[in-house]
């Protein structure tokens, strides 16, 4: 700071006189002498503080100064002056003509200003220290934020870290993430039934952020003494050199790692079972369907065919009926490519404890949500659990189903990093935080999205793990980050929810939109909530680029049929 | 060694140059038998020297000519010689300056022109002596190709200032067809010479325009003002009265040059994009349309901050209710909002013209005074007339009528100009975050340098002087 302001006296000084001295060419054109002189030396000041000239520039700054004396004469001589004197502006041509010596006087004035500036300049370069010049740059040792799970929660922190702290210098943002992108999970259904591309879906976090470094990498542990992470070596020899990198230190630390699929203890169902959760899980899924319908065209004993095209899916949540509605959709939707492949042969079951899906949104809507999958041939078990899974079968409470294909959206719970650590869980595993989302008992160290049981402040409840709710903690949580770093007071969380949407596949869907400060809540069904899920998940969707691919894709699958082709060989 | 007798060929060069231009000016009548060599010699030796590293082409070396001759003009027949022969009480007096307007032309055809151009091809044959043949001639393609383009946009307007007949009396023959084809001949001819000149100048579609008014003011020097003149047989008049005829054709020069520059910066990054191989290492980090997008927003920004700026001239001056009838109304609020959408508009081209031009805020208040100045000749002159269903306006008469407009147009400029390098440093600061980014932004920028200063100072200080010196 101190180098900072000797710099600007010092160019203020070099301006001031390099304008006194340039003042001899504009005090002949000026009347008031005083005036002139006044003026000549507050431009050369301005000048000086304003402007930065290269070194040895001299004949660009002698030209550049006599540019300027066009404006100058403009702004001082022809308006703001005889304004000020009370006579209004002077732009008429005779009132111009009248001052046509002052434009001369000031263009010279410029150019003398220009020269001595520069001369001064080179001289202060030469005989004193070299001036300090601010630097952005990231500094040495920044405050370091480090951001543990690149999903809806993390990616929408760091964003927003980086938009409430700007481009300090002073502060280091990571982000360490198992994948490279962040995945957007309401559209992952669409991929699973071929719908969109699956790399449209996910926004890559390195051009996605701008000023985050972002890890690729799992972390195995956190060491609280240390102030660490560490992550899994992502090398084969023990004695590599890279050694350094699998240890990330931070002085500030967000848990962002989300859920994980719950089995509820079904070893069976655990190992057979495709989960739904990442990119990866729905093209395995979008592959199998095709694998087995590839198979089927060949079986021909119809016993063993209708096992294969028999898919079950456990859960009737969001996800269950998404992927439930886009795997009917896409499954009725090829058999016509598959000609020995009778409709009867065809089943999609989902098997769900309640007895009635969707019980995040109205009894109304869950109801029509089942009668419209019903009508297009998919089949319930409701009041029913899955107790096990074996190759070839799947056993509910009741009955047994032969399948090649369980689907299971059956249960979450929050990563199992947090149960190593000494923070406070709550019954289902999630980090308990207080009101502005810092771990209890821990100042530097946050949760937030689906690892965390935060309270809403103004309804005590807890949050639900939802996406919404995930990209408002991040919000809160930034404002927090950047109101500790600042030393001010610290924001609690609140938020309430602005509604639901499910989509149920080829054009309908559910939607429960809550209208602010109208305490209603307004529910749609249907071509126009489908539309109207496809509308607000395409905003949300991260990146105009992502946006203008999904749309594409959109339109494409509007005159196309949907691509049979098999990406990817699970054996 | 080889540095002090480079040093030596240039100061002999501009020694010579600067006193064969001397010599032509006394021939003129504009100057003395011994001061015109003598004084033309010094400028021409100093010249050389000064700019032996500056001119690194012809039209780099053309650019600081014209911008030097036209200072050295400003301060010596203008400004200090009449009050150091007593012929005028103070410096910069109005008479003074018409009475020495032969001069203006004559400094700079006489020595900045042959200077800059000589210094210029020297230090060509010197440092570039086998330049590519396909290089040249995409220039002069482009240039061509851009002057007949640019040209057939004005014809008309050029038309109703009598150019056409003017430019047939050359050949002696009075058919419009004649009189038609010369244009365009001219005008594609006038466009290669600027593709071979500028070339280098030309970073980006702004500095296209720039140079190109910069240049059309040079031509109209060269052409209505000179060769007309001289090849239709009459004597050579470079007198302010007989300048003032020839107003309307330095409006028509102005606009034929600005869009000439930018069609030939379009056409010419439409070549890189055809003919050059594009490497996939140096694609843009953001993306090109996110960075256009960017420039778009920037500038229509920037551009309600210098519409407001201007709208309190235009109030001041009760011209809102002028700017009402383009939509066929009166009231003055809905000129103001044409007046802002008219400003926005033209503040998104500001920033598609001149992002990456400004390397400092007197760069960019330069060059937006230059747009704006542009604009002064494009909107009240030319378009605000003719959308209004008449012939375009290009007399001393009108010019003395908008120049309260002109005032306007450039704090427009200078005003959007500053907030829009307020908005593109602010976003550069997330690039100096990345050192990679941060190399990348400045091989992009304008460095410091180049020939603008002088080009800035001869567009501007021409283009206001002669509205307010003629008539």
């Amino acid at each position: 700071m101190h180098g900072l302001s000797r710099n600007l006296k010092l160019r203020a000084c070099i301006g001031s006189t390099a304008g006194l001295i340039g003042s001899v060419l504009l005090v002949s054109t000026f009347r008031n002498l005083p005036l002139a002189l006044a003026l000549a030396v507050a431009v050369g000041t301005f000048y000086g503080l304003v402007y930065r000239p290269a070194p040895r520039a001299y004949l660009e700054s002698l030209m550049t100064g006599a540019t300027l004396g066009v404006p100058l004469w403009t702004c001082l001589s022809v308006v703001a002056l005889p304004v000020i004197a009370g006579s209004g502006p002077q732009w008429t041509a005779d009132a111009m003509r009248i001052l046509f010596p002052q434009l001369v006087g000031w263009v010279l004035f410029g150019s003398a200003l220009g020269l001595l500036a520069q001369s001064g300049n080179d001289a202060a370069l030469r005989w004193m220290e070299p001036l300090p010049v601010t630097e952005d740059v990231l500094q040495k040792n920044p405050h370091k934020i480090l951001i543990v799970g690149g999903g809806f929660a993390g990616m929408t922190a760091a964003e927003n870290l980086e938009q409430v702290f700007g481009p300090d210098p002073t502060v280091s943002f990571t982000l360490v993430s198992e994948g490279n992108a962040m995945l957007f999970t309401p559209m992952l259904a669409e991929v699973a039934g071929g719908s969109l591309e699956p790399s449209h879906i996910s926004a890559p976090l390195r051009t996605s952020l701008r000023r985050t470094a972002v890890v690729r990498g799992r972390v195995v542990k956190l060491d609280l003494e240390r102030r660490c992470v560490l992550l899994e070596a992502d090398h084969l020899e023990s004695d590599s050199p890279t050694h350094a990198r699998d240890e990330i230190f931070y002085d500030e630390l967000v848990l962002a790692l989300g859920a994980v699929s719950n089995y509820l203890g079904l070893e069976g169902v655990r190992t057979t079972a495709f989960d739904f959760k990442t990119l990866l899980d729905a093209i395995r899924i979008r592959n199998h369907v095709i694998d087995l319908f590839e198979r089927a065209e060949r079986e021909a004993d119809p016993v063993r065919r209708r096992q294969m095209l028999t898919f079950v899916i456990a859960g009737g949540g969001f996800a269950g009926v998404e992927i439930a509605g886009a795997l009917n959709d896409f499954a009725r939707g090829i058999l016509v490519d598959y000609p020995r492949i009778e409709l009867d042969d065809l089943q999609i079951v989902l098997v769900h404890s309640r007895n009635r899906i969707l019980p995040e949104l109205s009894e109304t809507l869950g109801r029509y949500a089942l009668d419209q999958l019903r009508d297009r041939g998919v089949t319930f078990e409701l009041e029913a659990r899955v107790v096990d899974a074996q190759p070839g079968k799947v056993m509910l409470t009741s009955k047994e189903i032969a399948t090649e294909t369980l689907i299971w959206t059956a249960g979450t719970a929050p990563h199992p990093l947090l149960k190593e650590l000494p923070f406070r869980l709550e019954r289902k595993g999630a980090v308990l935080v207080d009101a502005t989302l810092q771990v209890k008992g821990q100042s530097d160290i946050w949760a937030l999205g689906d690892c965390a049981s935060v309270i809403n402040a103004e309804t005590g409840q807890t949050c639900p793990p939802t996406a919404q709710f995930a990209l408002r903690e991040a919000r809160t949580l930034a404002r927090n980050l950047h109101a500790k770093q600042k030393g001010r007071s610290l924001t609690a969380f609140h938020f309430n929810s602005l509604g639901a949407l499910c989509v149920l596949g080829h054009q309908t869907a559910c939607a429960e939109i809550v209208v602010p400060y109208a305490n209603r809540v307004l529910r749609f069904s249907g071509p126009f909530a489908w539309m109207l899920w496809r509308g607000i998940y395409l905003s949300k969707l991260p990146g105009l680029e992502r946006k203008v691919r999904v749309l594409v894709d959109w339109s494409v699958e509007l005159f196309f049929p949907r691509d049979i082709v098999q990406t990817i060989d699970l054996k | 060694m080889k540095t002090s007798h480079d040093d030596a060929i240039a100061g002999f060069l501009g020694l010579v140059v600067g006193s064969c231009g001397g010599f032509l000016l006394w021939r003129l009548g504009l100057a003395s038998s011994l001061a015109g060599p003598l004084f033309g010699g010094l400028f021409g030796m100093l010249f050389g020297l000064l700019l032996r590293h500056r001119a690194s082409g012809p039209g780099t070396g053309l650019t600081w000519g014209v911008g030097l001759s036209f200072l050295f003009w400003l301060a010596l027949p203008a400004g200090i010689v009449p009050v150091l022969t007593g012929s005028m009480p103070s410096m910069g007096m109005l008479d003074a300056a018409r009475s020495h307007f032969p001069q203006l032309i004559g400094c700079v055809l006489c020595f900045g022109v042959p200077l800059g151009l000589s210094l210029g091809l020297w230090n060509t044959v010197r440092l570039e002596p086998n330049m590519s043949s396909m290089y040249l001639g995409r220039r002069i393609f482009g240039g061509g190709l851009a002057g007949i383009w640019a040209g057939w946009i004005l014809e008309k307007w050029m038309g109703q200032v009598g150019f056409l007949p003017q430019v047939s009396q050359m050949v002696e023959v009075r058919a419009n067809l004649v009189g038609w084809l010369l244009y365009i001949a001219f005008a594609s001819v006038i466009g290669a010479i600027f593709g071979l000149l500028f070339q280098k100048e030309v970073r980006s579609y702004g500095s296209g325009l720039g140079w190109g008014a910069g240049y059309g003011i040079l031509w109209w020097f060269l052409g209505p003002l000179t060769l007309l003149r001289w090849r239709s047989g009459q004597p050579l008049d470079w007198s302010a009265a007989y300048a003032t005829s020839q107003f309307g054709l330095l409006v028509g020069h102005v606009l034929f040059g600005a869009l000439l520059g930018l069609l030939y910066a379009v056409i010419n990054r439409i070549c890189v994009w055809f003919l050059t191989q594009t490497d996939p290492i140096r694609r843009e980090p953001e993306g090109l349309g996110a960075n256009t997008l960017r420039a778009l927003g920037r500038g229509a920004v920037a551009s309600l901050a210098g519409g407001l700026v201007f709208s309190v001239v235009m109030v001041e001056v009760g011209f809102l209710p002028t700017v009402a009838n383009l939509v066929g109304g009166t009231s003055p609020w809905l000129g103001f909002a044409v007046h802002v959408a008219i400003s926005t508009l033209i503040g998104m081209t500001y920033g598609i013209l001149f992002r990456n031009e400004a390397p400092n805020f007197g760069s960019g208040i330069a060059w937006g005074l230059v747009y704006g100045l542009v604009w002064w000749f494009l909107g009240p002159l030319t378009l605000l007339p003719a959308l209004l269903g008449g012939p375009v306006t290009w007399t001393t008469k009108a010019a003395h009528l908008f120049l309260p407009s002109l005032v306007g147009h450039l704090l427009y400029g200078a005003v959007t100009a500053v907030v829009f390098l307020l908005l593109e440093r602010y976003h550069g600061r997330w690039l100096r975050m990345d050192p990679r980014l941060l190399a990348r932004e400045l091989s992009r920028r304008r460095p410091f340098g180049t020939a603008a200063p002088a080009l800035w100072l001869f567009v501007l200080g021409v283009g206001v002087l002669l509205p307010i010196m003629l008539g």
